[in-house]
């Protein structure tokens, strides 16, 4: 696994959403959506990211491609941090001096790994008004190339598609704006995008109302290809989909992905979904990653017992599939006011006193294998 | 097996005049329930599965109608040609229905008491007090922490959970002899949808009645349902016990979804794709309405609607060439064994 590129690194990412109330609009209380998320993506590989509603992978998604911006954490792309891309002159800056200035002036640089050397070493050059314009210099640039990078696919295939155009403006209107495509080449590269997904090239001047459910979701995968991405994020990309239709685009994806060699991260509450299309899978309680590990990994010897818990609701198609239920009590609690300790410890079977005041953090047991709880495996 | 059934659907048919045409939603559906027993109808969206159960329960919007010669017949009396009046006696009472949207079935400016209240004021002959009684206890039953409590409360206090759970009592509050449960955890999350059909499960060993099951979801239908009803393009495509469906399958729509499905039980290579699209309801094909996707189709199938054959004991497929998906499944189990 090390040699493989790492392509996203999230670290520490936080996405809390204000709540309103008042005639002043203060704020009272925060959804704390995500909650200190860290993991990696590595190139040409499908992460499957699961979970109920209300667990924040679907604000997971939105915030790695910006169209949240994050309350704090950094997220990595290649060898570049692009947190501050998308912040405002000033914002950017002090995220600069906060994450990198004051560490490179208070701490050891011989600790420095991965992108906090390389900055440093860019920051030793440079000095320290270099070393911001460095970082901020181009940003436009930078914004249109990281557009490039990642793209997404949306869950609801009649909500993501604008009814008032054409197919053809659609599906090229985000690469001509990113240069991607000349805006003379548009015809003959909107259908060949098309065609690639199965739809045929003469439809781009049709409108979106004239598509089924499964057609919109090609032609959105049609749209993120044209980008020329390596990652895409695709937000249950398949969940408003019939059960014939399904297997045709979750193939489909997986065909494109061969053939460009493209980077999934796959987010859906379906655990045979995400089963059959991931190589690793990411499993998320209440805003915290509570399980990530290999897709066989965790299939066969889940550990924490949440994970073990959703898999033994999920409804198999063979009546003679014999399975131990574990039934869970209880409802999601609101991410609001999240439990203390462990979010999952009031639903858990397994919970002991610990877990109600202290948090697990998320321990590598095996190579790969990451488990957030304090007693893993316990739930048999 | 010689029993006899709580409710019998007999070739009905439901059509809705809208301004494009008409939409032959449900288009000769034939089907028994027995007591006790729990009926999976499986279908996509626009195979006429709701509309089927709206059709039972006389629920339709103005611009449907069940067409002259069908028959819906619950122990012994046709339900189509009983007056408004006297359905409003058997709906909620002897046959109660759950949707699938908790949150609009309920009525948002009613407590949720006051909404099981009125159907066992409605049908039982009780005080408002012991009413009341009743409700709690219900909710107490569906396992609704603090009824007493709860009672007060309305639709958007409680969570999608315990709202399918409300509903649930509210539809058991009479006792009903058949409970026709749509897509009732299709809104909820895993672990919520398994609490419910197991509190469902046991409700029904409680009170013996009979469950028709409507869903999408195979896997559901695998764990809960008694005996199958395949639905395709507004018509039954193939009825059987559990067990035959999901390993005798003798219709290619039926192979072809349960090959289309990634499972968590077994590895797969890739999946079975059905290809093309779902049809549209207003233009059906001539001839089976499967035969713009199915792989066994030849021009016979393009000119005539097959009949529902026997091909076992209770067992039936509506498919000229039900031999060749046994071939094709016999095929396919010899692959994976090796």
């Amino acid at each position: 696994m090390s040699e493989k590129k790492v392509l996203l690194k999230i670290e520490n990412l936080v996405k809390y959403f204000p709540i309103r109330a008042g005639v002043f609009k203060r704020i009272i209380a925060w959804v704390k959506a995500v909650d200190d998320v860290s993991f990696e993506i590595y190139e040409g590989e499908t992460v499957g990211l699961v979970g109920e509603s209300g667990c924040g992978k679907t604000t997971i998604g939105m915030t790695l491609l910006r169209l949240y911006e994050p309350t704090s954490g950094r997220i990595i792309v290649g060898n570049e941090d692009t947190t501050y891309y998308f912040m405002p002159y000033f914002k950017a800056k002090k995220y600069i001096k906060k994450t990198y200035i004051k560490k490179f002036e208070n701490e050891d640089p011989e600790k420095f790994t991965g992108i906090d050397k390389k900055y440093y070493e860019l920051y030793k050059q440079l000095g320290e008004s270099g070393f911001y314009s460095k970082l901020l210099s181009n940003i436009k640039e930078k914004r249109s190339e990281f557009r490039k990078t990642m793209q997404i696919v949306f869950q609801d295939p009649y909500s993501s598609l604008n009814p008032r155009i054409r197919i053809k403006t659609i599906v090229s209107e985000g690469p001509v704006m990113h240069k991607v495509i000349k805006k003379s080449e548009i015809i003959d590269k909107v259908k060949a995008a098309l065609e690639e997904v199965g739809i045929h090239g003469d439809h781009m001047y049709r409108f979106p109302h004239q598509f089924s459910g499964g057609q919109r979701q090609r032609i959105g995968m049609a749209r993120a290809l044209l980008m020329n991405p390596k990652l895409i994020v695709a937000d249950e990309a398949v969940a408003a989909l019939d059960v014939s239709i399904r297997s045709q685009v979750i193939n489909l994806m997986l065909d494109l992905q061969k053939k460009h060699n493209l980077t999934y991260l796959f987010i859906s509450h379906d655990l045979s979904v995400i089963k059959y299309i991931s190589d690793r899978v990411v499993v998320m309680y209440l805003g915290k990653i509570v399980e990530n590990a290999p897709k066989k990994v965790l299939f066969e010897d889940p550990l924490h017992p949440y994970t073990k818990a959703l898999m033994s609701a999920i409804p198999v198609p063979n009546p003679d599939y014999k399975k131990k239920r574990i039934i869970l009590t209880g409802d999601v609690p609101s991410p609001v006011n999240p439990p203390s300790g462990c979010r999952f410890h009031p639903r858990c079977p397994v919970a002991k006193e610990i877990c109600s005041k202290e948090e697990p953090p998320l321990k590598e047991i095996q190579p790969g294998h990451f488990v957030a709880c304090h007693f893993p495996g316990s739930l048999k | 097996m010689e029993k006899k059934p709580l409710l019998e659907v007999k070739n009905l048919k439901t059509y809705f005049y809208t301004e494009d045409g008409i939409v032959k939603a449900v288009d000769g559906v034939d089907f028994e329930v027995y007591p006790g027993e729990t009926l999976g109808i499986v279908g996509e969206s626009g195979s006429g599965k709701s509309v089927t159960s709206l059709s039972i329960m006389r629920l339709l919007d103005p611009n449907g109608e069940i067409i002259e010669g069908s028959q819906i017949i619950f122990e012994g009396k046709n339900l189509l040609e009983l007056s408004d009046d006297e359905m409003r006696k058997i709906r909620g009472n002897d046959i109660a229905m759950i949707f699938q949207e908790p949150m609009v079935a309920l009525n948002p400016v009613f407590t949720i008491g006051e909404q099981i209240m009125e159907a066992i004021l409605l049908h039982q002959d009780v005080s408002k007090t012991e009413a009341r009684k009743m409700a709690i206890e219900m909710l107490q039953k569906v396992g609704i922490p603090e009824p007493e409590k709860r009672i007060d409360e309305y639709p958007h206090e409680l969570s999608g959970g315990m709202r399918q759970r409300a509903m649930i009592a509210m539809a058991l509050s009479c006792r009903p002899k058949l409970l026709i449960a749509d897509e009732p955890t299709t809104a909820l999350d895993v672990t919520i949808q398994a609490q419910i059909l197991e509190l469902m499960k046991e409700l029904q060993k409680e009170y013996g009645m009979a469950i028709i099951l409507i869903t999408h979801d195979v896997g559901v239908i695998a764990e809960n349902a008694d005996r199958v009803v395949v639905m395709y393009g507004g018509m039954v495509m193939e009825t059987a016990n559990v067990r035959e469906l999901f390993k005798e399958m003798r219709h290619p729509y039926t192979w072809g979804l349960l090959n289309s499905l990634p499972r968590l039980d077994i590895e797969q290579e890739r999946l079975y794709n059905i290809p093309g699209i779902v049809p549209d309801p207003l233009h059906f094909p001539p001839g089976c309405r499967f035969n713009t996707r199915c792989e066994f189709a030849d021009e016979k199938c393009r000119k005539e609607i097959p009949p529902l054959y026997e091909v076992n004991k209770e067992h039936f497929s509506r498919c000229f060439y039900y031999q060749k998906v046994e071939e094709a499944q016999k095929l396919k189990k010899a692959g994976e064994s090796a």
